[in-house]
């Protein structure tokens, strides 16, 4: 065995394996890119491949068949051409030039058998010129790729530009009558450097491919690694589609989840339930890739899914690319791009899609997992609060309900130590007034419900003097730590569900004393702020107390909850005061507020409107 | 005005129980019951209330509510060993539904879990004399 012979066998196999690869991608995908490649590297392996064997034979090729593989060499930069003009636009002028070459270039292998020099200088001129062409477009293509495609791309343009070298060598040598063994091994290492390119290009190994797509991969990667810690599930999605867009340099992608409970695909959008479009599995080329659960693609959307046309027409999407997204074997969606002309090496897209697909998996469950993190934490946080509340309604319920007993009790065992004696009439009066306490707590407990609803406060307003009426209710709970001190301006007039307001000033005024444990004076406040339809009453309540912390004065107005410096061991409590004071206030259309400093004291705000409520025609017209 | 003493160990005790609560009603209440009984008492509405009230004399049992404005019970039984009179008889009364840990923390003898009845609180208050007094 030669050299030369290891050497063509060398030259043979690029060839060999190529035709292999593309024509089966022709037959499973018989798409008009598939055939040229498949046409182009026919004629290839077959010119390289008969001159192959009839140097095995170490026989002269005869005269049919030199100008049979001399025709398939001259056919080649003609169907390179016709596949450039599949990705990048070719002038008309130059392709009816290639094919007037072509013809030519056949009649003078035909005509002209020993190929004298003016003719082997036209076809050798004639390739170069056009597989140079072609190379150069193949790299002007590869700029505007991402990926896999450019490196492809810049393979192709090689293999050309090496298939061109080889010609040239090979007419140089006729045309000299060179039989050395160094032109022979520059024609063959073009050949082979052609192959190799040409095989990189158009039938990359696995393991190129994988290396090709890294860098797409990890720069998606870089981007959604944050994405299942932001925001809302719209906002994760839109990084998704921007991320795997721009991996392929594609205008737009998209993301459909799967509603396991209604059985439907569906993006977030201004539709009810923040959805927008919707689609059953096998509808949209989507839905098609969801039902099949693989990745499919369809180089003419509009044609393959007729039904949908006008969508895929709206946004200008001519060749889509679907992938199922799965986690852990359950379909979560499906992940599709949109392109506006068909991909050149459509499998390494379709690779690169299932992939970016299964990443979006990983990024969907991460969020699903948060989220339900968040949500037991949600929940122990509600249990929590039902806890304490339930604790403290208990404490607030047992300390009248003691006295009750007791008091009962009490005057049993003096009824039976001495018929005669007239009845305590100070216990009685006691047992009644706890009761009415008690009374207090369970209307108190059913006003929280109540103001859940709205309907705390009655339609019926009266005219109140809310100066009168603070004196009044903090003549009520004047004690020798707390004094209670109202401050007004003359009258202070609203109209307002008089009761109820009696109850906003009282709990104020109870919680400034129940928060101030070393005691301090209350201090109600009220004045009167012009403006619009009457203008504002306000009244503040201050205290001198422990004060709220910062992060909880938000929160003190909500239901069961109560802040964080409180210690239990001191203050029992529902933490239903504000939360009712709130309500009160809200359903009078006002407001209530706080500003506090820990250890400082506390003033709360109330603002009501002094001629009640705006109805809805005040306040739209 | 009171009748005679339905429980005549009361008698024998000479040093009073003192009665700690914030709650007007309950400390009235829990005075009541024991001086009915024949126990004689003080009371305080506090804690620093019952610390005076411990320093101008000791006595024989104290029923300590623990939630409290300026001084709670806590503070109170702190109060009592720094005094170095923590061997006095505590009894805590509490709605809270921590009483049993709460008593536990201060090293009290008892807890009575309001609502108790008079009952519960005459035999808790016998039996920790009893125990205490031998």
């Amino acid at each position: 065995v030669t050299i030369e012979q290891v050497l063509q066998l060398l030259t043979l196999l690029p060839f060999v394996a190529i035709f292999l690869v593309v024509v089966r991608e022709a037959v499973w995908r018989p798409y008009r890119t598939h055939v040229l490649i498949a046409l182009f590297f026919s004629a290839l392996a077959l010119a390289v491949g008969i001159g192959w064997v009839f140097a095995l034979l170490e026989a002269e090729q005869p005269r049919v068949v030199q100008a049979v593989t001399r025709t398939l060499a001259v056919a080649l930069p003609y169907l390179l051409l016709r596949l450039v003009a599949e990705f990048a636009a070719v002038p008309r002028l130059l392709m009816a030039a290639a094919g007037i070459g072509l013809v030519v270039g056949v009649g003078i292998v035909f005509l002209f058998p020993d190929l004298p020099p003016l003719a082997t200088a036209f076809i050798v001129a004639y390739f170069a010129v056009l597989q140079l062409y072609s190379a150069a477009r193949f790299v002007g293509a590869a700029r505007s790729e991402p990926g896999v495609t450019r490196r492809r791309m810049q393979a192709a343009a090689a293999g050309s530009v090496l298939l061109g070298a080889t010609i040239l060598v090979a007419g140089v040598r006729i045309t000299i009558h060179d039989d050395g063994m160094l032109g022979e091994l520059l024609l063959r290492l073009t050949l082979l450097g052609s192959g190799l390119a040409y095989l990189a290009g158009f039938a990359p190994p696995p393991l190129l491919r994988r290396a090709w797509q890294q860098p797409e991969l990890q720069a998606f990667l870089q981007r959604v690694t944050r994405l299942p810690w932001v925001g809302d599930i719209a906002t994760v999605l839109r990084g998704l589609e921007a991320g795997a867009a721009s991996a392929f340099g594609a205008d737009r992608a998209s993301i459909m989840l799967w509603d396991p409970e209604t059985g439907i695909l569906w993006v977030p959008g201004d539709g009810p339930d923040g959805r927008g479009t919707e689609a059953r599995p096998g509808q949209y080329i989507a839905g098609r890739a969801f039902a099949e659960g693989r990745p499919i693609f369809t180089l003419n959307a509009a044609a393959d899914d007729p039904e949908h046309a006008d969508v895929y027409r709206a946004f200008g999407a001519r060749a889509v690319m679907s992938a199922p997204i799965v986690a852990g074997g359950e379909r979560l969606g499906v992940l599709s791009v949109y392109g506006p002309r068909p991909p050149v090496f459509a499998e390494d897209d379709l690779d690169l899609v299932q992939l970016l697909a299964d990443q979006a998996a990983v990024t969907l469950e991460a969020r699903r997992l948060l989220e339900e993190a968040a949500d037991l934490r949600a929940r122990e946080e509600a249990t929590r609060l039902r806890d304490d509340f339930l604790s403290a309604a208990a404490h607030d319920i047992k300390t009248p309900l003691t006295s009750i007993m007791g008091f009962a009790q009490i005057l049993e065992i003096k009824a039976e130590a001495d018929p005669d004696e007239p009845v305590n009439v100070d216990l009685l009066r006691r047992i009644s007034s706890e009761a009415q306490r008690l009374r207090q707590l369970v209307d108190r407990l059913l006003d929280a419900g109540r103001g859940e609803v709205g309907g705390l406060v009655g339609k019926h307003r009266e005219d109140v003097d809310l100066a009168d009426l603070a004196r009044e209710v903090c003549g009520r709970y004047r004690r020798p730590l707390h004094p209670c001190v109202v401050q007004a301006d003359g009258r202070i007039p609203a109209a307002v569900d008089r009761i109820r307001m009696a109850q906003l000033i009282e709990n104020l005024i109870q919680n400034g004393q129940k928060y101030s444990p070393d005691g301090g004076e209350i201090t109600v406040r009220l004045w009167s702020e012009p403006g619009a339809d009457g203008g504002v009453a306000r009244i503040s309540v201050e205290d001198r107390g422990i004060g709220i912390p910062a992060q909880d004065l938000p929160h003190v107005f909500d239901r069961f909850r109560r802040a964080g410096n409180i210690d239990d061991r001191r203050f029992a409590g529902m933490g239903l005061g504000l939360y009712i004071c709130r309500m009160i206030a809200e359903q009078h259309g006002g407001r209530i507020w706080v500003e506090s400093q820990v250890g400082a004291g506390s003033t709360f705000h109330v603002a009501v409107p002094r001629n009640g409520p705006m109805t809805e025609e005040e306040a739209t017209g | 005005m009171i009748a005679a003493p339905v429980n005549q160990l009361g008698s024998r005790i000479k040093a009073p129980i003192l009665v700690v609560d914030d709650d007007e009603n309950i400390l009235d209440l829990v005075v009541m019951s024991l001086e009915i009984t024949g126990y004689s008492t003080e009371s305080a509405r506090d804690g620093a209330e019952a610390l005076e009230a411990v320093e101008r004399g000791r006595p024989g049992l104290v029923l300590l509510d623990m939630r409290m404005p300026r001084l709670d019970g806590w503070g109170f039984a702190r109060g009592l060993a720094e005094r170095g009179i923590g061997d006095i008889p505590v009894v805590v009364m509490t709605a809270a539904h921590d009483a049993r840990r709460w008593a536990e923390e201060i090293g009290a003898d008892a807890y009575l879990e309001k609502p108790f009845d008079v009952h519960q609180l005459l035999d808790t208050v016998k039996r920790v004399l009893e125990e205490r007094g031998g």
